[in-house]
């Protein structure tokens, strides 16, 4: 009996792996990071669109979907006795409702959208299995101004909502299969190969690789910052499979580095984890400093609802937990402490002017310890706000209560 | 002569193993022109991070496991790992560029001499094994049809079969007089080990002209005689 209820209670704050509550100010915070980033991708055109949580698990996983079928919880629905999957990814959701839905909205269609997703694993970077993800779609155009577009955007973006040292990683994830198929390399050397070659390994290359090592290494080599990088990769000599990717990666990495002189920008041209059902250039998002991925994307056919090629395709996500990361700490609010009995006008003007009030519904307390203890930097004192002083008597080392939240009121 | 660097501006850390290894990459440091602080050869020493010639350079010298995880993390942006540890965590923000061509040994699988006789491997659906390996070791065994239940050790493996813990261990050969002392026999190579400096992906991504200019570093002090 003991032991039954142990392993079935258990602290009412423990959550399952991987999930957890978001607090004040950092939920606050993330809020207010999302909804500046999404001001950015409304400001370039893109309209955004909202998938539901839960779809028919073979809608959901179908077609390049199917690579996230290992990381999708799924249930089955009582009401139509078909098995639904529970979102790991936005983009798909994004692209169904481009070709579906919309798919007589003129093109290129430009779509943004931002939402929760959940999945069965974390990894070791992200142990989180519930994150937010928000990005765009920009569905109908093949031109590389499209894959441009894309990439100086999230660059836009994170840059507005404070993002510093970010760099944009370029690669074509189809350019190495080229050049396997060109050589006709066997199934197995080309497993051995990958697996080198997302280890950055050039030796391992070299002792795996046969004829097709020399290739592989010198694609390896060229990898940098991206003028260095597009110099070394055209001295490459490539099968003629490659050559269209080679070629549209230089004319992106022109575009981009026209319009962004100043971004930091590396290619990678051996590239390829994540980017399985990537059809073009694509990319990834780093900040120095951040662990892990700010975010992703790329080029992709979005299928039609008759299967078939679908359309040309391209967007980014971006994950929110990871930009939060690389943004400087939420700006400190300015809380207002207001006394007992202060008037509805005057608490209305004083959020008119830009506060954070805070009834007090006590009359006999005294309004400065009051505001402290609520974590107001400011009390209203004659009408006008006063600055909460801190001679309290309290030790610097026995913080108030709620000292967390009165230490992010510097205003 | 070594590469010119880049300035750096911010701290740079390099992560190294404690013992066998780091005897060996001693030379591979002098050669690659890094000089620590005297501290990091005196055994007394309880610093842990140590400072070098290059002012935002600094050292760490942790487990042979943790220097992978260090790396992979980003919170050490440079280190050194044999290839059986950069396998059997399989961290996917770990570049392991270059084979520094010290710490070689292999990766194998041994059972007692008097099993070897009348075992057939082909018969085996299920193994019971001491290692320090989970993840190599299950994986080697899947991949030929055979589960391998892992009993995982920290050292000194070879004392499971001779105590009954498990009949097979997979370890760390560099001779194989440990495994002969213990009545041990080698039967099945899993890979060659050798060391590797690693490379946080991050770091290379976002510093890449400073990261670059130390693996070009690294690959001339292997290159020099």
């Amino acid at each position: 009996m003991i032991m039954t209820a142990m392993s079935h209670s258990g602290h009412p704050g423990l959550l399952p792996a991987g999930l957890g509550d978001g607090l004040p100010p950092e939920a606050e915070h993330e809020a207010d990071v999302v909804s500046r980033l999404m001001a950015v991708f409304r400001g370039h055109g893109y309209e955004r669109v909202k998938p539901p949580l839960i779809e028919f698990e073979d809608n959901l996983l179908a077609g390049t979907g199917s690579g996230l079928a290992l990381q999708t919880f799924r249930l089955m629905d009582p009401a139509s006795q078909r098995m639904m999957g529970l979102r790991a990814d936005m983009t798909l959701q994004v692209a169904r409702i481009a070709t579906t839905r919309l798919g007589r909205s003129p093109r290129p269609l430009r779509l943004a959208y931002a939402g929760q997703v959940l999945r069965v694993k974390g990894t070791d970077l992200r142990p989180e299995r519930q994150f937010g993800q928000l990005g765009v779609e920009l569905i109908g155009s093949l031109r590389p101004e499209a894959d441009a577009e894309v990439v100086l955007l999230a660059a836009e973006a994170l840059a507005r909502v404070g993002v510093a040292h970010l760099s944009v990683d370029l690669c074509v994830p189809t350019l190495v299969p080229a050049v396997f198929q060109a050589l006709g390399l066997d199934e197995a050397t080309g497993l051995a190969l990958r697996r080198a070659l997302d280890r950055k390994d050039a030796p391992a290359v070299a002792a795996v690789g046969g004829a097709a090592a020399a290739i592989l290494n010198r694609l390896l080599a060229a990898g940098g910052p991206a003028e260095q990088a597009v110099a070394a990769l055209a001295a490459v000599e490539l099968p003629h499979e490659a050559e269209p990717d080679r070629q549209r990666l230089f004319e992106v990495v022109r575009l981009v580095r026209q319009a962004a002189p100043g971004l930091t920008l590396t290619v990678d041209a051996v590239e390829r984890r994540g980017f399985e059902f990537q059809t073009g250039v694509s990319f990834t998002l780093f900040a120095r400093g951040t662990r892990g991925e700010l975010g992703r994307g790329g080029r992709y056919r979005a299928a039609g609802p008759n299967g078939g090629a679908g359309e040309p395709a391209t967007g980014c996500s971006l994950y929110t937990d990871t930009v939060l990361r690389a943004v400087p700490a939420s700006p400190a609010t300015r809380r207002l402490f207001l006394p007992h009995g202060t008037a509805a006008v005057v608490a209305q003007a004083m959020r008119a002017e830009g506060w954070i009030t805070l009834a007090g519904f006590e009359p006999d307390v005294d309004p400065q310890a009051e505001a402290r203890r609520l974590g107001c930097g400011h009390v209203l004192v004659g009408g006008r706000p006063a600055t909460v002083n801190d001679a309290s008597g309290r030790s610097e080392d026995q913080p108030p209560v709620g000292n967390r939240l009165a230490n992010t009121d510097r205003a | 002569m070594p590469a010119d660097l880049p300035p750096a501006s911010e701290p740079l850390v390099f992560a190294v193993p404690k013992g066998r290894i780091l005897k060996e990459l001693r030379p591979v440091l002098r050669r690659a022109g890094i000089v620590p602080e005297p501290a990091f050869d005196d055994p007394g020493s309880r610093l842990l991070q140590f400072r070098t010639n290059f002012e935002h350079f600094s050292i760490i010298r942790v487990r042979s496991f943790d220097a992978a995880t260090f790396v992979a993390f980003g919170a050490a942006h440079l280190g050194v790992a044999g290839n059986d540890v950069i396998t059997e965590f399989d961290y996917a923000e770990l570049y392991a560029p270059l084979d520094l061509g010290i710490g070689k040994c292999r990766l194998s699988v041994a059972e007692p001499i008097e099993l070897v006789a009348h075992d057939d491997p082909a018969r085996w659906s299920h193994v019971r094994v001491a290692t320090k390996y989970p993840a190599i070791t299950r994986r080697h065994f899947a991949a030929r049809g055979v589960q391998a239940e892992c009993i995982k050790l920290n050292g000194a493996m070879e004392l499971a079969p001779s105590l009954g813990l498990c009949r097979r261990i997979v370890d760390l050969v560099e001779t194989g007089s440990t495994l002969r002392a213990n009545g041990l026999q080698e039967i099945e190579q899993i890979a060659e080990v050798s060391s590797r400096l690693i490379v946080n992906r991050t770091a290379l991504k976002t510093r890449p002209e400073e990261l670059q200019g130390w693996i070009a570093r690294f690959q001339e002090a292997i290159d020099a005689p």
